[in-house]
């Protein structure tokens, strides 16, 4: 009722404004038609009809899927700036909140890409610009965890989570892996933490849900991923972030689990993650392919509630996968891989 | 010419095919296009838009236009002025294309590389400023430091504090630490950012100075003002130089060579002054070229623009055609007035013959049961009123055109409020201005958004200040002052008798008397309200109640003829019930309540007056407004016994007019009320019977056909 009462004061433009692009999503029909698409010529033409409007219409030919991702990126990010400028307290904090995952993939970018040894403004290019803070340049002098956190994490929000990891000591392949999955870990607590708790309310229960799955999918991938590497049944818990539906109900069964019939066996117990395992050998359907329909309904359904800011969240999620889409659409065009070409996730 | 009178309802249209030869096309849509009075029919709305059959000249069209418009930014960028041309270009003809795409590619090329050119130029530039400024400010770092050093030599030595020492030892060649120094040229605004990173990567063993340059320095690519700074990095360890070095190339800061010693330093300096004396007459001579190529490429941009856009939308509206009959044939419909189609006729011919096509092509009228739509033929005139009545909603096909009356009305109504004939000529001015000056001002018209509305508008207010000027003299308002035109009729050279007992006060009033021949002669002022009434303290009370009085008049006359014109669409397109539906009950409405009010002015006018005897001398009037407030409450209003000269025969003339008035006001105030439900719910009730009739008549003819055993579910569908 409260709610009800205050939202629009601070929050209803916004809103009204995410809700907007929410609208001008693709629709089946649209993707219906960007699939008969022959070259990448036609797919402009066919965003050309659609709320992307004219965007690409500056670009010299001939057109790429590298330009198309870049200007659909530059889209997302400039709309979710203008939702930021236009937020205040506490919804600007819950849209930095946000931004934060994009910091983690960042940091974990230049980490990897300088043990690489991989041009560093190749690397800055390739981060994502909802994640760029001041001090990224500075992330290819550190040789150790200690001095990564010292020199460039410090004074970033990510220090926080940093804590966590700083007892790993040189910035290995695994080590990285680990330190990306503790971040994550320690940012969804803290994000989980802040929406039930500090928020409460509609978003609370909102966001309740999509963080949950958020942080199950973790745990599933973590679990399928350490098969068979020298990740302790400890370690791999300690990855696990608290604030999944798996992690509170059976996370030790999990962390024990050595095969996929076995997780699928543990699973099987949630009902919202059953199919997830289902019919696994006979479809073409990759449990990434699954996870990402999974968030597409449960961002979807956070719509159909109000006075709530659940649904900045979902938005981004939805166009980031319309984003994902648009890429692969235009991937198999470029390859000219067509028999593929529906096998992305709508958005609606 | 078509016939006079369209603009009472809008034009008779009729839905045409055309046929076209394929090679005719073109230039037949071409000429239609500059003719402009064709509405296009998708005849191939399934076919998805990329596979339509001139989808690659759009592309082509579309390429074009990508390249104008990156000339065209080149061009804003160098300030020129896109010359606007006087007359528009014609669409281009279809070999052409390769002709303007050919050009356009050169210039294109030609820019890119001159761009190319011009940016490596200019980013020499940058750096060799950059340098410049840099080798200054070492100079006088280095210099600076070299004073601390001899004073401080004794105290620092003793101490030895690397980092102080350090600072101070860098020109001493004798001293036994050596100390790297990293300078260069960083933007301002990552100075702080830059500055505390390297203060944390070296655990504070750096020290850092700053100096801002002054001289303000032009990005190569964009040609935005940039802002920078010089520092200058004191350190000692080369595991520290590599991390240095990364912090710098991590925050785009250009480094330079920097020697430790003056004369090394001073060296350098004249070797970038003298390349920087060679750069700069090399940029002049590029920027001139390119001045040269975009003032070329300006002159024919904005016709270029035309002609590309024509073209483009030329191929838009063939791409709604079908190609049928093994391709001999273009066939495309479309709407056109009925009383075009020999302009129309002709114009395609004209397109044929420019083709040199043998084929004719031709246009046949189908007939629709379609909607059709709506077509206003308008002219300069009647432009502005079709846009203000537009705005409120497009009437449907061959209903009653409002604007026709609207272009009196609206202004009419306008000067009813404005009123001021001083004011009235400002606006007239005004008007008359722009439509002098309307050719010069068309061109104009884009500059500014809101003297667009005006100068669209122009006939409009050139209309309403006449008519403010008219009204303007009715209320004698010019300027808020009257004017005493033929004499007032009111004597007003009264002179005050006063003595010593009733002495004179100031601001003392003096009723004037009608009745009294000494003070009014009796006769009306020619025109307009009489002057006198400037002077009078009773001026607002008369005239607010003067001109509310024909305000309700003008609302209710105005009101009743828009409801009247609803009858003629009604009439016309046969919907018959709605006469009675919709449109007694809203006349009625209005008359009995406001027309009655309006009746009931006229007669108070009529019947009353200053010089008329008792009961219909002026106290005895009765105030409209309340009898008409006590008409709708039913009630009436106490009789008032100091009005005693009003009561005759039985009559309360301060109260009721006529006799038998309060039952008519009854019976009125009833009857309206009872119109609001038949408005209300009339329509909605009349279409659910009609569609169960409609579903009954459907259901009996299905019986019939089916001899008897109909199924039951469609009626109950119905």
């Amino acid at each position: 009722m409260k709610e009800m009462m205050y939202y629009n004061i601070n929050d209803g433009y916004p809103e009204s404004i995410v809700r907007g692009y929410r609208r001008s999503l693709l629709t089946s029909s649209q993707y219906g038609t960007l699939t008969q698409s022959e070259t990448l010529d036609d797919i402009k033409l066919q965003l050309s009809a659609t709320d992307y409007g004219n965007f690409l219409q500056n670009e010299p030919p001939p057109l790429t899927t590298g330009v198309i991702a870049d200007r659909l990126t530059e889209r997302l990010v400039s709309e979710f700036n203008y939702l930021r400028r236009n937020s205040v307290d506490p919804l600007s904090k819950f849209l930095e909140y946000v931004t934060y995952q994009y910091f983690i993939d960042n940091v974990i970018l230049l980490i990897s890409g300088t043990l690489h040894e991989r041009d560093p403004a190749d690397l800055l290019h390739k981060a994502h610009p909802l994640g760029v803070f001041e001090s990224m340049p500075a992330l290819s002098v550190a040789s150790n965890v200690q001095e990564l956190y010292n020199i460039v994490l410090v004074e970033t929000p990510l220090a926080d989570y940093f804590r966590g990891c700083l007892t790993g000591h040189d910035l290995d392949e695994m080590n990285i892996e680990v330190i990306r999955n503790t971040l994550h870990k320690a940012y969804l607590e803290d994000f989980y933490d802040f929406c039930v708790n500090d928020l409460g309310g509609t978003t609370g229960v909102v966001m309740k849900e999509l963080l949950e799955f958020e942080a199950d999918r973790r745990i599933i991938n973590i679990t399928i991923n350490s098969f068979g590497t020298e990740l302790s049944k400890e370690d791999r818990l300690r990855l696990y972030p608290r604030c999944g539906k798996l992690s509170r109900e059976s996370p030790a069964k999990l962390s024990a689990m050595n095969d996929i019939d076995a997780v699928k066996a543990v699973c099987d117990n949630y009902g919202e993650y059953q199919h997830l395992f289902r019919d696994m050998n006979r479809s073409e359907r990759t449990l990434e392919d699954r996870f990402f329909e999974q968030e597409v309904r449960l961002n979807l359904l956070s719509f159909h509630q109000q006075f709530h800011y659940g649904i900045y969240y979902s938005w981004l999620k939805l166009k980031e996968q319309e984003i994902r889409n648009i890429v692969w659409i235009s991937e198999c065009i470029q390859q000219q891989q067509k028999e593929r070409i529906s096998d992305f996730v709508p958005t609606l | 010419m078509p016939e006079m009178g369209t603009l009472f309802r809008s034009e008779l249209m009729c839905r045409c095919q055309l046929y076209l030869p394929p090679e005719a096309a073109y230039n037949c849509v071409a000429e239609l296009g500059e003719l402009g009075l064709v509405q296009f029919v998708d005849v191939n709305p399934e076919v998805s838009s990329f596979q339509r059959q001139f989808v690659s000249e759009i592309k082509r069209c579309e390429e074009m236009e990508r390249k104008l418009r990156f000339i065209e930014t080149e061009v804003i960028r160098e300030n020129l002025d896109v010359d606007q041309d006087e007359i528009e270009p014609m669409a281009p003809a279809p070999r052409e294309m390769v002709e303007l795409e050919n050009s356009l590619t050169t210039v294109e090329n030609n820019l890119t590389e001159v761009n190319t050119n011009y940016v490596a130029l200019r980013k020499n530039h940058l750096e060799l400023t950059e340098y410049k400024n840099m080798l200054k400010q070492a100079e006088i770092f280095l210099s600076e430091t070299r004073f601390n050093f001899q004073d401080s030599d004794e105290t620092t030595r003793l101490l030895d504090d690397p980092e102080e020492n350090g600072v101070s030892d860098v020109k001493d060649e004798h001293a036994s630490m050596k100390f790297n120094i990293v300078a260069g040229v960083i933007d301002r605004a990552r100075q702080v950012a830059f500055e505390k990173m390297l203060w944390r990567v070296s655990k504070g063993n750096v020290f850092i100075k700053f100096s801002d340059i002054e001289e303000e320095m032009e990005d190569p690519k964009t040609g935005n003002t940039l802002y920078k700074s010089v520092f200058m990095i004191f350190f000692q360890g080369e595991e520290l130089k590599t991390r240095v070095q990364k912090i710098c190339e991590g925050f785009h800061a250009a480094v330079y060579p920097c020697s430790e010693h003056g004369k090394e330093r001073r060296e350098r300096m004249m070797g970038v002054n003298t390349r920087l004396e060679d750069l700069h007459t090399i940029l002049t001579q590029t920027t001139d070229h390119r001045h040269r190529l975009l003032l070329a490429a300006s002159r024919t941009l904005k016709s270029s623009y035309v002609k590309v856009r024509k073209m483009k939308a030329i191929y838009h509206i063939l791409n709604q055609f079908s190609l049928r009959d093994s391709q001999r044939v273009l066939i495309g419909e479309c709407w056109m007035p009925t009383a075009d189609i020999p302009a129309i006729k002709s114009a395609i011919t004209t397109g044929a013959q420019n083709a040199g096509s043998s084929v004719v092509p031709t246009i046949e009228r189908v007939p629709t049961t379609e909607d059709h739509p709506t077509f206003n033929r308008v002219n300069k005139y009647t432009i502005g009123f079709q846009a203000l009545i537009d705005s409120y909603g497009i009437n449907s096909y061959r209903e009653v055109n409002p604007s026709v009356y609207t272009i009196a009305t609206f202004p009419f109504l306008f000067a009813v409020m404005f009123g001021d004939a001083g004011h009235g000529l400002i606006m007239l001015s005004f008007a008359l201005w722009m439509i002098i000056a309307e050719s010069s001002l068309e061109k104009k018209r884009d500059i500014s958004e809101i003297f667009n509305i005006f100068f669209g508008g122009r006939y409009i207010i050139f209309l309403m200040s006449l008519f403010s000027i008219y009204t303007g003299l009715i209320y004698n308002d010019i300027f808020s002052k009257s004017l005493n035109i033929f004499g007032t009729n009111w004597s007003t050279n009264m002179t005050f008798a006063a003595n010593e007992s009733a002495p004179l006060k100031l601001g003392e009033t003096l009723m004037l008397d009608p009745k009294n021949p000494n003070q009014y002669t009796g006769v009306p002022y020619p025109f307009g309200v009489d002057p006198a009434w400037q002077a009078a303290t009773n001026k607002i009370g008369f005239l607010n109640t003067y001109k509310m009085k024909i305000s309700l008049i003008f609302g209710v006359v105005h009101m009743s003829f828009g409801v009247i014109l609803s009858l003629w669409n009604k009439v016309s397109n046969r919907r018959y019930h709605e006469i009675f539906l919709e449109f007694f009950p809203q006349i009625f409405f209005l008359l009995f309540l406001f027309g009655y009010l309006v009746v009931m002015i006229f007669i108070k006018w009529l019947m009353y007056g200053a010089n008329y005897a008792d009961p219909f001398s002026e106290h005895c009037a009765p105030n409209l407004l309340i009898t008409f407030i006590n008409m709708m409450l039913f009630k009436k209003a106490d009789v008032d016994p100091k009005l005693e000269g009003c009561h005759t025969d039985g009559m309360n003339y301060e109260i009721y007019m006529y006799s038998g008035q309060g039952g008519l006001q009854k019976f009125l105030v009833i009857f309206a009320v009872l119109m609001v439900p038949i408005m209300l719910f009339g329509k909605p009730a009349h279409k659910i019977y009609k569609r169960k009739q409609e579903a009954a008549r459907r259901g009996t003819m299905r019986d019939e056909l089916l001899g008897g055993d109909a199924p039951q579910e469609e009626e109950e569908e119905g």
